[in-house]
């Protein structure tokens, strides 16, 4: 626990440890994007019948909640995911603590979440973390598909914002040891986001410009 | 005796050595049982390289997003009507097929390519369904014609799908259709049409139409009123229409593409471009 609450290990992290999780964060990302187009423009019939009328239609269809319809098949899940998108994107951009993060090191900041709304939109992020772990150990179509790696990524998302939370409120552990821990998974969260299949969330963009142009041909909507 | 036959039938189970979850009826298909027993390590590796082996956008896109999510099940025909059995959700056939070999870089044995196999060729119907229900427009039903075409250079395709494209190698139809045979039900259907539309033709290799009319070989064989019916379509409809004879380029099926014999399938796609460029049309209708 020494070493957990340690002021060593909160200098780590908050100093060389920053640096290197954004570094690969943003070039790790520009990276995976770079290497995607760059490929799509080896393969002749890609990028010729990309349609980004269409693509910028399926996109907002896909992100409204229960617009398509299999969204509208599975409530639940669709709340859920949701929920947990939108927190798991805007609650750090927006969260009062980390924008004194910003403020401290770089003298910058923006509007911010109250601290009533971040709370809640946290532990809808839990509850949505919770719920996709269940569902990959009840529900055997997923647990068919499911691979170690798809628990974890969904463990680094809980820890990231149960650990904050719980930092937040000092509950459980000491608050230095709460907030080392907090900051270790949103680092490892950060870079995993280039190294895993958490790349979806800018793969997202380009496989659905494929597949609604694709559709878009086929004069049939993408559901 | 009733009773005997049904336990034996019960026993009569294949069970896949790789995923124990996939258990279906044991069939027999030369196609499959036979020609897995000429295949050998370096075969197999040999098609996986040729299919696999460069890496492009679109399997690298599709495998390092599927987040294995199972949404795109509910889409899928197989699955939903064999009790939401989850080894025939789309991604679980993706799982056992392109991932398997992905992972083990395709040193796989010829059981597998027989798992693969009977799940790409009789499992899926390449319909393009789970794509619309997956959140990330995945082409899953791209990486099942991969797997195809790596099952088609190793000659692992189900008997029947295997027949019909020679069929199509030999005649370029998918019926044995000779041309002879094919021009002389064209005018036994424009006689036996006339009985009901006066005046009623069913014009051939007529240049400069507005609309070539390619069938599915399946109508003039077995189906052959559906020609007059057409063509009374169009008469009624007043247009300037043809169907084409002067070679064997008619059929518009195109099986060789389900098994991904690029070869073929390209021979009968460029004879009906080239036919109908022949007659300057303007418009090209298939059956479907
Ligand atoms: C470089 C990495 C990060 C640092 C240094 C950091 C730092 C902090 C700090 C200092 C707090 C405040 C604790 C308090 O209120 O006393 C906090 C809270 C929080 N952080 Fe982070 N954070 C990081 C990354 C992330 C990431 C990547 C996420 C999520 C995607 C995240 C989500 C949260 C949440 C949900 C809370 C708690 C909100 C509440 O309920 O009050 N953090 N973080
Ligand atoms: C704009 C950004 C993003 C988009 C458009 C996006 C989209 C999606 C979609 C469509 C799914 C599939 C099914 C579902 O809705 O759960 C998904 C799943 C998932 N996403 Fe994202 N995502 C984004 C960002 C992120 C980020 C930043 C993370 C975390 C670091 C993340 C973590 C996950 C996880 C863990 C799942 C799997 C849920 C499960 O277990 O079923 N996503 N995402
Ligand atoms: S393409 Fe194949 S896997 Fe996908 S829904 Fe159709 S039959 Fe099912
Ligand atoms: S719905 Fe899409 S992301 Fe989810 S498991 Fe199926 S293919 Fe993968």
């Amino acid at each position: 626990m020494g070493f957990l609450e340690s002021v060593a290990l909160y200098n780590f992290l908050r100093g060389p440890m920053v640096w290197i999780t954004f570094i690969i964060f943003i070039v790790g990302s520009i990276y995976r994007i770079y290497t995607l187009i760059n490929l799509a423009k080896k393969e002749k019939v890609v990028l010729p019948f990309i349609n980004i009328k269409a693509a910028i239609k399926s996109w907002l269809h896909w992100l409204i909640p229960f617009a398509s319809r299999n969204w509208r098949l599975k409530p639940y899940f669709t709340t859920f995911t949701f929920l947990f998108h939108t927190g798991i994107v805007f609650v750090p951009i927006f969260l009062y603590a980390h924008n004194a993060l910003w403020y401290e090191s770089w003298g910058i900041s923006w509007w911010t979440l109250s601290e009533t709304v971040a709370d809640v939109w946290s532990i809808f992020v839990i509850i949505g973390c919770l719920f996709f772990i269940g569902r990959r150990i009840f529900d055997p179509t997923v647990r068919f598909v499911t691979s170690y790696s798809d628990f974890v990524f969904v463990f680094i998302c809980l820890f990231t914002f149960l650990t904050g939370f719980l930092a937040h409120y000092q509950w459980i552990l000491p608050y230095r040891a709460m907030l080392n821990l907090h900051i270790m998974f949103g680092e490892i969260m950060l870079i995993a986001i280039p190294l895993t299949r958490l790349t979806h969330m800018y793969y997202f963009f380009f496989t659905r410009a494929w597949m609604a142009s694709q559709t878009a041909i086929w004069k049939i909507k993408d559901w | 005796m009733a009773i005997k036959l049904e336990i034996s039938e019960e026993k009569e189970v294949y069970r896949s050595s790789y995923f124990p979850e996939y258990v279906r009826p044991k069939i027999y298909d030369p196609g499959l049982d036979e020609t897995i027993k000429r295949l050998t390590p370096e075969k197999i590796e040999k098609a996986y390289q040729a299919v696999f082996g460069k890496e492009t956008a679109r399997i690298k896109a599709i495998v390092e997003t599927c987040i294995h999510c199972g949404l795109c099940a509910e889409a899928c025909q197989w699955y939903l009507s064999n009790d939401r059995d989850p080894t025939y959700a789309p991604v679980a056939k993706v799982k056992m097929t392109a991932w398997e070999l992905m992972k083990r870089k395709g040193k796989v044995d010829a059981g597998l390519v027989y798992d693969i196999a009977r799940i790409v060729f009789t499992e899926c119907n390449i319909c393009h369904r789970c794509s619309l229900y997956c959140p990330f427009g995945l082409d899953i039903t791209f990486i099942i014609g991969l797997v195809r075409r790596f099952c088609f250079l190793l000659g692992v395709v189900p008997q029947r799908m295997f027949d019909q494209n020679q069929t199509f190698m030999a005649t370029a139809n998918q019926v044995w259709m000779s041309q002879s045979d094919y021009i002389d039900t064209l005018f036994w259907r424009e006689e036996e049409g006339m009985y009901e539309l006066k005046n009623l033709r069913i014009p051939m290799d007529k240049e400069g139409v507005e609309v070539v009319w390619f069938p599915l070989a399946a109508e003039p064989k077995t189906g052959p009123y559906h020609i007059d019916r057409i063509a009374k379509i169009f008469q009624v409809a007043g247009v300037d229409w043809t169907m084409v004879t002067m070679n064997d380029y008619w059929d518009s099926s195109n099986m060789p593409m389900f098994i991904r014999d690029f070869f073929t399938m390209q021979r009968i796609v460029k004879g009906l471009y080239e036919n109908a460029a022949r007659l300057r049309a303007k418009k090209l209708v298939l059956t479907e």
